[in-house]
């Protein structure tokens, strides 16, 4: 059972968002880091990139396997989380905390609307 | 996130169809002595329980008082709530392009909470605990792997030594009865077809273990090369087996098998009885640890395997995923076909020049092309390297360069949970191949340095 918080917003390809104003904070959800396990590198975007909704804004490295991670929405980002760069692991332990991948400007703000709530996401990963 | 979840939902292991009918009889030192009689007749040789157990022709069922029948009923391993966590993760179902087999550990694998995946036809627990939690157990401990999906030939008949000579690269003649050695099935072109493990249980009787993904490529290759009077038999959907692996993996066969079990020394089989069943034990495995790898019928595989894990409990014994065993016998530099070995590479280029015997007077396929390129060296070569710094770990069919020139392409690639370091194989210009050559391996768009280091990355102590 893994945890999904009330307050999120969350992407079919397991990413949630939080919106502060216009800027959204992006990272991958328990669910996601569990299927994953054992993360040992993050590739973050740049700051100033333009990202649409639903192509690779970053990667996620486990010992299996390089998983893309998808910008659950449109915008410039404009911050990235540096942390995981040394901490990779933080992935793992606090993937709503510690672990945000990194933060953008919304350009199109009416996409959160198709993102799911936590229920649906809820739903959709069968918890 | 992109997921590569695959479904569960498949058919019913073969074996399950099949019953009992492709393993071999009973334990035949437990058979009345009429029926050893019959086996050393049939068989022409000694009586040690290796050539024994594969006697087929011997199908006197046993009954003694020292194994009341039926044979496993009641004697099932006891199963401790430690031994099974509560189930975990498995797999979302997403879609069923083929059907995939399951080996007759499966439910095993669901009731140990593993997380079950696709490999090469078969749907097979990657991981129970975790990748590098796993690994770490066989390198400081020691881990049983499901290996149920892999195949068992079985060749027999008295020109079986030199029909194998004529089949496979390295000397079949050298292995005495009860013995194993690393070979390798190659095409007209000298491509590696499949690696293998050939075991000689009779003068004249050979198991062969092959890799499951070609199972079918290998059965086929063989029957059209088989001539008269030599037999051939694929066991490989009755046949459960089990690795175990790790520096305690002795210790924990000797408490689980009991001062009897017959221990096989490096490389070699033996065959044994574990709750009146016939199992071959062979002191071979695939994760530069010292360890066995079992053999058995599909019947017992799930009471085999818990009782092993019970048994091995106190020694720290982990059920290990496919994940583990990867990372495993990379930092081994042992090969996987499919990967590193492919029809489009020969032996040689894959550095395993020592199990390929060009001086036999065998000519097997691809001998002729194997020579030449002997006597002109290789173009390209099978290396190991690593990265110098901390960055993303490689994986197959990465580029590496040299300045702007390619040098060549990962075969294999991850991080080394040993190590702390990205490590790979790839084939790369012999001109690139010396220990000690950087190189740049192209990741996503960037270049980051690596270096050619000499093989294998981790060697136990031993």
């Amino acid at each position: 059972m893994s945890n999904i918080p009330e307050q999120l917003r969350y992407a079919a390809s397991h990413e949630w968002i939080k919106v502060d104003g216009d800027i959204g904070t992006v990272g991958i959800s328990d669910h996601a880091q569990h299927e994953l396990s054992d993360v040992v590198y993050v590739d973050l975007p740049k700051a100033g990139a333009k990202l649409a909704a639903g192509t690779v804004a970053a990667v996620v490295e486990s010992v299996k396997a390089a998983s893309d991670i998808y910008s659950p929405v449109s915008g410039e980002v404009v911050e990235v989380n540096a942390a995981l760069l040394k901490k990779p692991e933080l992935v793992n332990t606090d993937p709503y905390g510690a672990a945000w991948l990194f933060r953008l400007k919304l350009s199109v703000p009416t996409e959160l609307a198709a993102l799911k709530d936590a229920a649906g996401y809820k739903a959709q990963v069968g918890e | 996130m992109k997921t590569t979840a695959r479904s569960p939902k498949s058919k019913e292991h073969r074996s399950k169809l099949r019953g009992i009918l492709g393993w071999p009889g009973p334990l035949v030192a437990r058979v009345p002595e009429r029926g050893i009689a019959r086996a050393q007749e049939v068989t022409g040789i000694g009586t040690s329980p290796a050539n024994l157990l594969f006697a087929r022709n011997v199908s006197t069922p046993t009954r003694t008082r020292s194994c009341p029948g039926p044979a496993v009923a009641g004697q099932e391993a006891k199963i401790s709530s430690a031994t099974v966590p509560d189930r975990r993760y498995i797999p979302t179902i997403m879609s069923d392009p083929a059907p995939l087999q399951k080996t007759a550990l499966f439910t095993a694998h669901q009731k140990l909470g593993a997380r079950l995946v696709e490999f090469g036809g078969w749907l097979m627990p990657v991981q129970y605990t975790g990748i590098v939690d796993e690994h770490k157990a066989v390198r400081e401990a020691a881990g049983v792997f499901d290996i149920s999906h892999m195949g068992e030939f079985f060749i027999s008949g008295g020109g079986a030594p030199g029909f194998l000579n004529g089949l496979l690269t390295n000397d079949a003649a050298k292995p005495g009865v009860g013995q194993g050695q690393y070979t390798l099935m190659l095409n007209e072109r000298g491509g590696v077809i499949d690696d293998l493990i050939l075991y000689r249980l009779h003068d004249a009787e050979f198991l062969l273990v092959v890799n499951a993904a070609k199972i079918d490529e290998d059965r086929a290759w063989i029957k059209k090369n088989l001539p008269a009077g030599i037999s051939f038999s694929d066991r490989s959907d009755a046949t459960g087996a089990l690795a175990l692996q790790g520096p305690r993996a002795l210790e924990i066969a000797r408490a689980f098998l009991g001062a009897a079990w017959p221990e096989p020394k490096r490389n070699e089989i033996t065959s044994h009885s574990w709750n009146c069943q016939p199992i071959l034990a062979a002191r071979t495995g695939y994760t530069g640890e010292d360890g066995l790898e079992f053999f058995f019928a599909g019947e017992i595989a799930e009471n085999f395997f818990f009782a092993l894990l019970e048994a091995g409990r106190p020694f720290g014994l982990k059920p290990c995923g496919l994940g583990a065993r990867d990372t495993l016998r990379l930092e081994a530099c042992l090969p996987l076909n499919g990967n590193d070995l492919s029809e489009k590479r020969t032996p040689l280029e894959a550095g395993l020049g020592p199990f390929v015997s060009l001086t036999k007077e065998a000519v097997f396929p691809g001998k002729d092309i194997l020579q030449k390129q002997k006597s002109e060296g290789v173009k390209e070569k099978l290396v190991a390297f690593r990265l110098k710094e901390k960055g993303p770990p490689p994986r197959p069919h990465y580029a590496l360069f040299q300045g702007d020139v390619q040098a060549g392409e990962a075969t294999s690639g991850a991080p080394s949970p040993t190590l702390g370091y990205g490590i790979g194989l790839a084939y790369v210009k012999t001109a690139c191949a010396e220990p000690g050559t950087p190189l740049e391996l192209e990741v996503r768009g960037a270049r980051v340095p690596v270096e050619i280091v000499k093989k294998p990355f981790y060697k136990r102590n031993s």
